[in-house]
């Protein structure tokens, strides 16, 4: 019976029955997100009391109706900002690597990333361009923009952030060369400060060929300049 | 009347519920007005009236900042320890200082008052036709999850013979700027923005509209990146008259 249901569901493969081990990695990843959950749940009052000390020392009256609820959302909020720290590139490949004989230059373009500034604890955002030269082994598409979510949803700096996408797509594909583009508004400097409304900051990151080959670069480049 | 009704509610109000944004309910009479409330959105609790008098009381100086600096430091380095970073590594040492320092200015709205903007000379202009300031860019902080908003403000005044006229874009633009850096939420700003350049110049009428992006809804929560909300106020005969609110929004629109 269950064989049959399998058969049906796409849950064969090589004879054997998919779904039994399927049901267990999604226990398992469930007991993963339960834990991650538990976590955050016991940090939350901790989080909720920073942020009432925060409002009373703005000068806020903590006690008004917009303002009732609004440490435990800030909180919640902030817990969302920065969850990428509980996610890694291994659970999020998903095993989505495939041999493929294409040796020509993969690009992903125009990801929106939001992240936040490790220096002032406010939002940085833009897009990114993501450019790899495979090497026998492609990656699946949406697979770039995950590994971008991991690294963006913490607290960072946008050099760093660019060199971690480059190296963890580099440690997991083994391709010929990385290249990463990002191009962002940072509300550090649009909101306070300096106070420049217009102003972008643009990092890039190549790695292997890309780095070497002016070529392959300024293929790249130019590509991802297509559409903007 | 609906401002009858509010005014009502004041009266009975405890003065704890009666601070909004940090600032208490002055009880402000606008004569020659026969219909108060904001064009669109409707009110939503009794307490939120926005009839704030224009010779208020600052909530915060210089000197409170700096005395609530450090308590609020410390609140961001919970917070950095709250979600797993260390707080001691070369990138997070002063964060909780500029974290706190950032928010104060975030906030710095509660340190001013629309009088001191009127401060500016006042020029007796003979004006009677729209007077249209655009794309004011205004930032501002979401009360409700503490993430930016940030968008675009456009104000049209229509003077009446007793319009005293300040420079009204350097007015305009530093009403935005008191009532923005504050904690907020959209329909209010606006309201407040309208009412208080009202106050200020008693033209025959204001019109204000803000277009903006939230960033609680674009980073966080349902994620819709391209939306953007609007809210208007219209007050006097923006109100009252379907021309001129005709010619308002072919203008708001261009």
């Amino acid at each position: 019976m269950e064989y049959q249901k399998a058969a049906e569901l796409n849950g064969l493969c090589n004879g054997k029955i998919l779904t039994v081990d399927s049901k267990k990695v999604a226990v398992q990843h469930k007991n993963e997100i339960s834990r991650k959950e538990a976590e955050d749940e016991s940090r939350l009052p901790a989080l909720e009391a920073a942020y009432t000390t925060i409002l009373r020392g703005l000068g806020e009256n903590t006690d008004r109706q917009g303002l009732l609820k609004t440490p435990l959302r800030a909180a919640k909020a902030m817990q969302f900002l920065a969850k990428g720290y509980h996610e890694t590139i291994y659970d999020v490949l998903n095993d989505a690597i495939f041999d493929e004989d294409h040796e020509d230059l993969v690009i992903v373009k125009d990801i929106d990333m939001f992240s936040l500034c490790e220096h002032y604890l406010v939002p940085f955002f833009g897009k990114v361009h993501i450019g790899y030269l495979p090497s026998k082994k492609v990656v699946g598409l949406s697979k770039l923009a995950r590994i971008v979510e991991i690294y963006s949803r913490r607290l960072q700096v946008q050099e760093r952030l660019t060199k971690q996408i480059a190296m963890a797509i580099s440690e997991a594909l083994q391709p010929v060369g990385v290249a990463v583009v990002i191009e962002a508004a940072h509300m550090c400097m649009v909101m306070r400060g300096v106070q420049k409304i217009n102003s972008r900051t643009v990092t890039s990151a190549m790695l292997g060929v890309f780095r070497e080959d002016p070529k392959a670069r300024e293929e790249f480049l130019a590509l991802t300049k297509g559409a903007q | 009347m609906e401002r009858f009704k509010q005014k009502q509610m004041n009266q009975n109000e405890n003065e704890a519920d009666s601070a909004i944004n940090g600032h208490f309910d002055g009880r402000v009479k606008i004569p020659g007005w026969s219909a108060g409330g904001a064009a669109g959105t409707p009110s939503t609790a009794p307490s939120s009236s926005v009839m704030e008098s224009w010779r208020e009381e600052r909530t915060r100086s210089l000197e409170d900042n700096e005395m609530s600096l450090p308590s609020i430091a410390a609140a961001y380095t919970t917070i950095l320890r709250g979600l797993g970073e260390d707080p001691q590594r070369q990138g997070l040492l002063k964060t909780p200082w500029r974290a706190a320092t950032a928010m104060q200015f975030f906030t710095k709205g509660y340190q001013e008052k629309i009088i001191d903007v009127l401060n500016d000379a006042i020029f007796d202009e003979d004006h009677d036709e729209m007077v249209i300031v655009k794309d004011i860019d205004m930032f501002s902080m979401c009360e409700h999850h503490l993430v930016p908003i940030f968008g675009r403000v456009r104000i049209i005044v229509l003077p009446s013979l007793s319009t005293t006229f300040t420079s009204c874009f350097l007015f305009c633009t530093r009403i935005v700027e008191i009532y923005s850096r504050r904690l907020q939420v959209q329909e209010r700003l606006t309201k407040q923005i309208a009412v208080a350049i009202t106050e200020a110049l008693q033209p025959a009428g204001v019109g204000v509209v803000i277009e903006a992006t939230h960033m609680c809804m674009v980073m966080r929560g349902v994620q819709k990146m391209n939306s953007k909300t609007v809210t208007s106020t219209m007050l006097g005969v923006f109100r009252e008259d379907p021309k001129t609110r005709d010619e308002f929004l072919t203008l708001i629109r261009s």
